[in-house]
């Protein structure tokens, strides 16, 4: 039985491995793994939630389920830009936990093999770089990897959480 | 058992504890009164109890917890058959034997037996062994019969008393009612033991079904031993050993034993129906049908017919000829005609069908309708209302639709009606599927106040009011702390010990009372005592000197000296004993009702006594809601809490030199929030008299929010913000609006708190 379980999820990874939904964020490439994604929407109406940070955009219905959304360029500190149709929403699920992420616009599922992900430059002094997993290369092209689950907990959202644990 | 559970064990098991543990919360009560007036009535019961714990344990093998009820039962039948008086002591060890049980139980739900419950068990027992002695000792000088307390016990013995002791002890008197509730038991456990039968007859393969036969007999043969039915004890014995045989896989003689079995159990019922006529117990041939069972389990009767010397053949012809009816066997043997046989038949059914009929009013008579309840999991119950939820949503998306706006749509419009009312019921009705009474919680505290009032030395009359109320299950597992922690303090400090009470001039038994009701929208839970109340003076003087008040708080009301009890960092165990008590666990009691947003009322007459109401709203999951704008945005403020609204006018507002602005209604002044300050939104105008203010209370505060326009009122579903944004202050949750727009509801608590939290950094700044 227990064996068997694991079976199919090994499966599922190993269909899901080193696949990565790649979208467009202010002129760079960047890349999620595909095992965390559920879906992509487009832009909608987002309703403000009071004392969030700033890349807290709000929260979005989902079909009956209320979602929190992060802007992406406002959580690298990026320059804010008016959301147009290409805008979408992905949402992605951590351990249960679901989130919107906002980004200009979705590219493609890509295969990145092990061997063509370069570890996260050391320098990064940038906000950016401690969300970076990896660099991915096709070809020509270098795909930023993101840490989904740093992308979503570290700093001030860790803060929060540590917060509400105090509380 | 050799212990190599498998899944339909495991379930067994697991049903036993939840059953023991729902016998348990009775028993506890029960004991509790028995100690009080020792009624025949509440006797019985708890001996049935106890007698049907240990028949499960037994059944299941957990052997230290049948032996400890096997005792407690020793010992109750002795009282019950006045053989031994009942003191206090008794009362305290039985309730013990109920505290083993539910660790016992706890033992088994993990480890799925109760074997490390050995030594305490062997201590229960020895307490309670003792006990019997003890009593005996005192009660008669001479000969005691050492057999009626032994603990050797084995199934077969079943029967509550050991005959030994029966010669000089009074016949147990079985009085009407007693037999009536036996009849409508029997009935009960037949039933279910037949249609049991049934389905394992379709099903042969289905062991846990057998498990449920072989424990509705068991249960039954108890109830006859018990009653002293000796008759239909036997040949339901008799079937139990059958059941147990299939449980325990051994082939039957013939393809299809469920039939001999339901004819059997026929015999069964038909002898419970003799009963309920006031006729005795006897079963006519009841050696006959004894051996029809017997043939049922041939290959072993076979073994011993063929020790016996009797031909192989022969046995094998008696096992053919067990395959017919008893009819047709008699006839064949030549020991009836086939129309005596016919009659026979057409008469017991005349007679089943007349005693049926007879049966059946008298039971509806002595009991109640009896509620039919089925175990669901919670959690399918609250995806089922999550989904409810999402059909209201769906509605109110559905119908007020924007592509439908201007549209004449006659039929649709019906249909839309139609629709709304059924989703309006299907959610009323999902509402009151989680809604339990809260006697369960209730009657738990009778133990508590038992306890505590034993360890106190005080005396207490507990008197529970409207058991019958209903509130959200939630809740009431919310709530069961707080009562815990305000019964414990009106117990503990609140009542006067015996002596101080007659000095006061008070009956020697302090009352507590204890009562739910519904009020307001709210349910209502209220404890009460006649002690001594609160202790103004010793409140104010901690308050002060903890700097939680300003000036000498002459200017507050005894309500908001009351609540100054709840205040944090009143409620640490060394002050409370200076305060008169209240005081302990105070945050715990505020914490939890906080939670379902609940409140808390305070009174107390110095000398009289206090009074605690508990006020909780009545679901946690729907509320009406005023929906209200500020520029863009709209927000549902929830209209329980709101007083009033108006327009104001300028010459109403007033503003304080700290900026703080006030506004008059009638005789008061109220501070105003700015509900797109709390949003950080650009309202219509910030020009006060272009607004609206609603007055809000929170447990006494009193505030206007100001905003642009109120839109209308609606029920709302209420849905958490995510985990990942956690708690946001001035916001209790989101709804879902027709259109499908998120919306915030406000949390008027933590607004209160935010004008208060801005008083204090500005006194701070000062």
């Amino acid at each position: 039985m227990a064996d068997h379980t694991t079976m199919t999820t090994m499966d599922n990874e190993d269909t899901q491995k080193d696949k990565y939904l790649t979208f467009h964020l202010a002129g760079e490439d960047y890349g999620i793994e595909i095992q965390f994604v559920i879906e992509i929407i487009g832009i909608q109406a987002i309703t403000e939630v009071p004392d969030m940070p700033t890349f807290i955009r709000g929260v979005i219905n989902l079909r009956g389920k209320v979602i929190p959304v992060m802007d992406v360029r406002a959580r690298f500190g990026l320059e804010d830009r008016a959301y147009d149709d290409r805008t979408c929403i992905i949402v992605v699920n951590i351990d249960g936990t679901e989130v919107g992420l906002v980004v200009d616009e979705v590219s493609e599922v890509a295969d990145i093999p092990e061997v063509n992900v370069e570890p996260p430059p050391k320098t990064g002094r940038s906000a950016e770089g401690s969300y970076i997993q990896g660099m991915g290369k096709i070809n020509t092209d270098v795909k930023i990897l993101l840490d989904v689950h740093k992308l979503l907990f570290s700093g001030e959202m860790q803060e929060i959480a540590e917060n509400m644990e105090e509380d | 058992m050799s212990m190599q559970i498998d899944e339909d064990q495991l379930e067994i098991i697991q049903e036993f504890v939840t059953e023991s543990r729902d016998m348990i919360e009775q028993l506890e009560p029960a004991i509790i009164e028995l100690g009080q007036n020792s009624d025949s009535e509440v006797m019985n019961a708890i001996f049935r109890l106890f007698h049907s714990m240990k028949g499960s344990a037994g059944f299941l093998e957990f052997d230290h917890l049948t032996r400890v009820a096997h005792a407690a039962e020793n010992l109750l039948d002795l009282i019950r058959n006045n053989e031994i008086e009942l003191v206090p002591n008794h009362v305290t060890l039985l309730c013990d034997a109920c505290d083993f049980a539910k660790e016992a139980l706890e033992m088994v739900e993990s480890d799925f037996t109760d074997e490390s419950m050995g030594t305490a068990a062997d201590g229960m027992a020895e307490n309670l062994h003792q006990a019997i002695e003890l009593a005996k000792g005192v009660e008669t000088d001479s000969a005691v019969e050492p057999g009626a307390n032994s603990p050797a016990t084995s199934e077969a013995g079943i029967k509550p008393e050991p005959e030994g002791a029966a010669d000089e002890l009074p016949e147990l008197e079985i009085t009407d009612e007693m037999r009536q509730s036996f009849v409508q038991e029997g009935n009960e456990l037949l039933q279910s033991a037949e249609l049991g039968l049934l389905a394992w007859g379709e099903n042969p393969e289905d062991n846990e079904a057998i498990g449920d036969i072989f424990r509705q007999i068991h249960s039954f043969k108890g109830n006859c031993g018990f009653f002293g039915f000796a008759q239909i004890e036997k040949l339901s014995h008799q079937m139990e050993n059958i059941l147990d045989r299939v449980k325990s896989g051994s082939q039957l003689a013939v393809d299809n034993p469920a039939d001999q079995l339901l004819a059997t159990l026929d015999i069964l019922q038909q002898g419970v129906n003799n009963i309920a006529d006031g006729k005795g117990d006897s079963i006519t041939n009841l050696d006959q049908h004894l051996a029809d069972l017997n043939a049922l389990v041939a290959p072993l009767l076979g073994d011993f017919l063929v020790e016996e010397g009797v031909q192989e053949s022969a046995i094998a012809e008696a096992v053919e000829t067990q395959k017919k009816p008893v009819g047709e066997i008699l006839v064949q043997q030549g020991a009836a005609s086939l129309d005596q046989v016919d009659n026979a038949l057409k008469k017991q059914q005349e007679k089943l069908q007349k005693a049926k009929t007879e049966a059946k009013p008298v039971s509806r008579t002595k009991t109640p309708a009896k509620r039919q309840d089925i175990r669901v999991e919670l959690g399918k119950l609250d995806s089922l209302i999550n989904l409810i939820g999402e059909l209201v949503i769906a509605e109110n998306m559905l119908i007020n639709n924007p592509d439908l706006k201007g549209l004449e749509l006659e039929n649709f419009n019906k249909a839309g009606q139609h629709l709304s009312k059924l989703v309006r019921e299907l959610q009323e009705m999902a509402m009151t599927i989680r809604m339990i009474p809260v006697s369960g919680l209730f009657r738990r505290m009778i133990r508590l106040v038992h306890d505590i009032s034993v360890k106190a030395g005080k005396k207490v009359d507990l008197e529970l009011i409207g058991e019958e109320t209903e509130m959200d299950k939630t809740v009431i597992e919310t709530i069961t702390d707080p009562l815990v922690h305000l019964l414990r303090n009106s117990l503990d400090h609140g009542l006067e010990p015996p002596d101080e009470r007659l000095a006061a001039g008070k009956s020697e038994k302090g009352t507590v009372k204890l009562s739910a009701s519904h009020e307001e929208g709210e349910v209502w839970v209220t404890i009460e005592d006649n002690g001594r109340g609160l202790n103004k003076e010793k409140i104010l003087e901690k308050a002060i000197s903890k700097g939680l008040i300003e000036g000498d708080g002459s200017d507050m009301t005894d309500k908001q000296i009351n609540n100054l009890i709840f205040a944090p960092g009143f409620s640490t165990a060394a002050q409370i004993t200076d305060i008169s008590g209240r005081g302990v666990g105070m945050d715990v009691v505020k914490k939890n009702l906080e939670k379902i947003k609940g409140k808390i009322d305070v009174s107390s007459t110095p000398g009289q006594g206090s009074k605690i109401t508990l006020r909780i709203p009545l679901t946690l999951a729907i509320i009406d809601g005023m929906i209200v704008r500020v520029g863009t945005t709209t927000c549902i403020v929830p209209t329980l809490s709101i007083l009033e609204a108006f327009r104001p006018e300028m010459t109403q507002i007033t503003i304080t030199p700290e900026g703080e602005e006030l506004a008059r209604v009638r005789e008061n002044f109220f501070p105003i929030i700015r509900l797109h300050d709390i949003l950080g939104k650009e309202p219509d105008s910030k020009e006060l008299s272009d607004g609206i203010l609603i007055v809000l209370e929170y447990q006494e505060n009193r505030f206007c929010l100001f905003l642009d326009e109120i839109l209308g009122q609606q029920q709302t579903v209420i849905k958490g913000l995510s985990d990942f944004i956690g708690n946001v202050p001035g916001v209790s949750g989101c709804t879902i609006l027709g259109d499908g727009g998120v919306s915030l509801i406000l949390d008027v608590g933590t607004l209160v708190e935010s004008v208060d939290n801005k008083n204090d950094k500005a006194k701070f700044k000062e």
